[in-house]
């Protein structure tokens, strides 16, 4: 790990380098908000505004792609594989969001690896983007701890100038290199300068001020999520909660860690050919789990509801060790029935712990 | 690049590429299913274990989740019993033979043939299940001395939609097997057994259930009535296997369409044990 420190100047500078052999996504804004957008320059990002609203998944997992194209031939076919590796900076992005991205490296990266996103994310350089305080009041990346990340980019940047008083002018960044590529960047550009005292004092001030600003919104510990959903299986509140709730998927559209897809086959008008289509595809939608002959396995919101929730709390970690859920707080946003992940998640705790007051 | 493990392995074939198998003959086995034997066109053999699916690709049309209907024993060909339901099916219907088709898999778990090694088996099959039924039954009769007692149930709904009549009758003509079938709603011509497959275990000989693994599969509803007369013969849990139908879409675990509480049917699945099933409140509904 190699660390220097940039003013806001050279890192603008070295963003564009960054970008110099790559494609550069990052955040754009239009009116209030942000989303990952390609841009000419660093100067066009907006590196103060609020996170982006859909999460950087679409960059490696596009919400529609194609995977094979095929010809056929009079009795049989010929398929060619697609891969879309375009190299790219992807610059701003949020530690939960780069939690998402792992765990998504790890399911798509899972035997059989699914190359495709695999080689769009071999393609890409990450510039993660530190948060000091709590982006939103739906946050809960406190509770889950992952406001914070060590690993799974090429270049962090924290903004050591948040934690002190002080003007535009004395704006400091500090850009930590988590990968060999990170590193050599900042070697190679030798923008900024190297870490003094001064600095560490501002890392520590940065560091006390980030552990205190993030505030408890779950009503049980992180670890014990898996266990407390698990317990929640037979709740009232998924009947409860669902009956507002329009099953329209908002909340896996905007999902760092939603990555349910759908196959489909896409032809030319003479037939002869045609491509092997990925499309996004959403648990909380009514023909998720429709069966071949009419039968749907999670028929009522309220069981598409509790599926969500269970996966983000409990199956997900049970399956990959990592968490489920990154607690950005988008699907609460997004939500057009105002339905609460937090809130739901600590009834069930609250339901827990009357139970266990009543039996003891 | 960013490092991290997975980013680091050489790049694998992909695993949405079929390859292309050749249909070598196709017959009708009642009015909505038929026979397919295919071959890979590539010379290699499928490899496949009892109980595994492919999933079937007409180029244009989809892809769709059909179970192997052949044992492995069998040689280089393997076989797929389709029922016309949907589009992907429907194309495969009117296939003729030498026409070629994509084909991914084998995928999932199969049955754990080894586990039944020197036990009884006993399999009950619904429906459309004696497909995957028949990979298990045929891989037993042609490896019979690695199993012991070996008895077939099998409940149609009525005599026209009894699968595999020509199997039924061979199979019945072996001593090594005891086969025995019933049909929901006979005709006049009928004079088999008739009611729903659980009267079948009736007709069973007592099994040591220490030494008995049962295969189960059928429609969701026959699972909760089989294994409640299993349960009564004492069988564990543990050897009480059980396939499971869902729709799978990508077949490796990624797309999460098969998803059955934290498992997916088509990487931890289809066969469970009622063990696991009892953890699986979805399992059957």
């Amino acid at each position: 790990m190699s660390a220097r420190i940039l003013n806001r100047d050279e890192l603008l500078r070295l963003i564009d380098e960054a970008a110099r052999d790559r494609r550069l996504i990052g955040p754009v804004r239009h009116g209030e908000h942000t989303f990952y957008e390609p841009a000419d320059r660093a100067a066009e990002l907006d590196l103060e505004g609020p996170p982006c609203v859909y999460s950087p998944k679409a960059h490696f997992f596009p919400p529609e792609e194609t995977l094979l194209t095929f010809e056929r031939k009079s009795r049989s076919f010929v398929t060619r594989t697609v891969r879309h590796e375009t190299p790219t900076a992807l610059v701003a992005v949020r530690p939960c969001e780069i939690h998402g991205i792992r765990l998504l490296d790890h399911v798509f990266g899972a035997a059989p690896a699914d190359e495709g996103y695999l080689a769009r994310r071999r393609a890409t350089f990450i510039i993660a983007l530190d948060c000091i305080h709590p982006c939103r009041d739906e946050a809960f990346c406190g509770d889950l701890g992952t406001n914070t990340a060590h690993l799974g980019f090429d270049l962090m940047i924290r903004r050591l100038s948040d934690a002190e008083e002080g003007s535009r002018e004395a704006e400091r960044f500090e850009l930590i290199s988590a990968t060999e590529d990170g590193a050599s960047l900042l070697s190679r550009t030798r923008l900024g300068r190297t870490v003094d005292r001064a600095d560490l004092d501002a890392v520590r001030a940065y560091e006390r001020s980030k552990a205190s600003a993030f505030p408890r919104r779950l009503s049980c510990e992180a670890d014990r999520l898996p266990e407390v959903a698990q317990r929640g299986y037979a709740s009232a509140v998924w009947e409860r909660t669902a009956a507002r709730c329009y099953s329209c998927g908002s909340c896996n559209l905007v999902c760092p860690t939603c990555y349910c897809f759908n196959l489909r086959d896409e032809v030319s008008l003479d037939g002869k050919s045609g491509a092997r289509v990925r499309e996004w595809d959403g648990c909380q939608l009514r023909e998720f789990a429709l069966v071949a002959g009419g039968h749907n396995f999670r028929a009522a919101p309220a069981e598409r509801l509790r599926h969500r929730v269970m996966r983000k709390a409990s199956w997900i970690a049970q399956r990959t060790g990592l968490p489920g859920c990154v607690g950005c707080g988008r699907c609460d946003r997004a939500c057009t029935a105002k339905i609460s992940l937090v809130e739901i998640l600590n009834t069930l705790a609250r339901e827990q712990d009357h139970d266990h007051a009543g039996h003891s | 690049m960013t490092t991290l493990d997975t980013l680091e392995l050489p790049e694998t074939k992909d695993p949405y590429e079929p390859v292309v198998a050749r249909l070598i003959e196709t017959e009708p086995l009642t009015e909505l299913e038929r026979l397919f034997v295919f071959e890979p066109s590539d010379g290699q053999v499928l490899g496949h274990r009892p109980g595994q699916f492919v999933q079937v690709w007409i180029p244009g049309v989809g892809e769709a989740p059909i179970s192997i209907c052949s044992s492995p024993t069998r040689g280089r060909t393997f076989e797929l019993c389709v029922r016309r339901v949907g589009e992907v099916t429907s194309h495969l219907h009117r296939l003729t033979a030498g026409e070629e088709i994509g084909v991914r898999g084998p995928l999932g778990n199969g049955f754990d043939m080894t586990a039944m090694q020197g036990q009884n088996v006993l399999v009950i099959a619904g429906g459309l299940g004696l497909a995957p039924a028949r990979s298990v039954i045929e891989y037993v009769l042609d490896e019979r001395a690695r199993f012991d007692e070996f008895h077939v149930l099998y409940g149609a709904r009525s005599p026209a939609e009894i699968l595999f009549r020509h199997d039924l009758i061979r199979w019945r003509h072996r001593e090594a097997i005891n086969l025995l079938v019933t049909v929901d709603r006979p005709d006049e011509q009928w004079r088999g057994r008739s009611g729903v497959v659980t009267k079948l275990f009736a007709d069973l000989p007592r099994l040591n259930p220490e030494r008995t693994c049962a295969v189960v599969i059928g429609p969701p509803v026959m699972f909760k009535f089989v294994v409640v007369e299993l349960l009564a013969r004492g069988i564990p849990h543990d050897r009480i296997f059980c396939s499971l139908e869902r729709r799978m879409r990508c077949g490796i675990g990624k797309c999460g369409h098969c998803q059955i509480n934290a498992d997916y049917v088509c990487v931890d699945g289809p066969v469970f044990t009622y063990e696991r099933m009892r953890e699986l409140p979805e399992a059957v509904t």
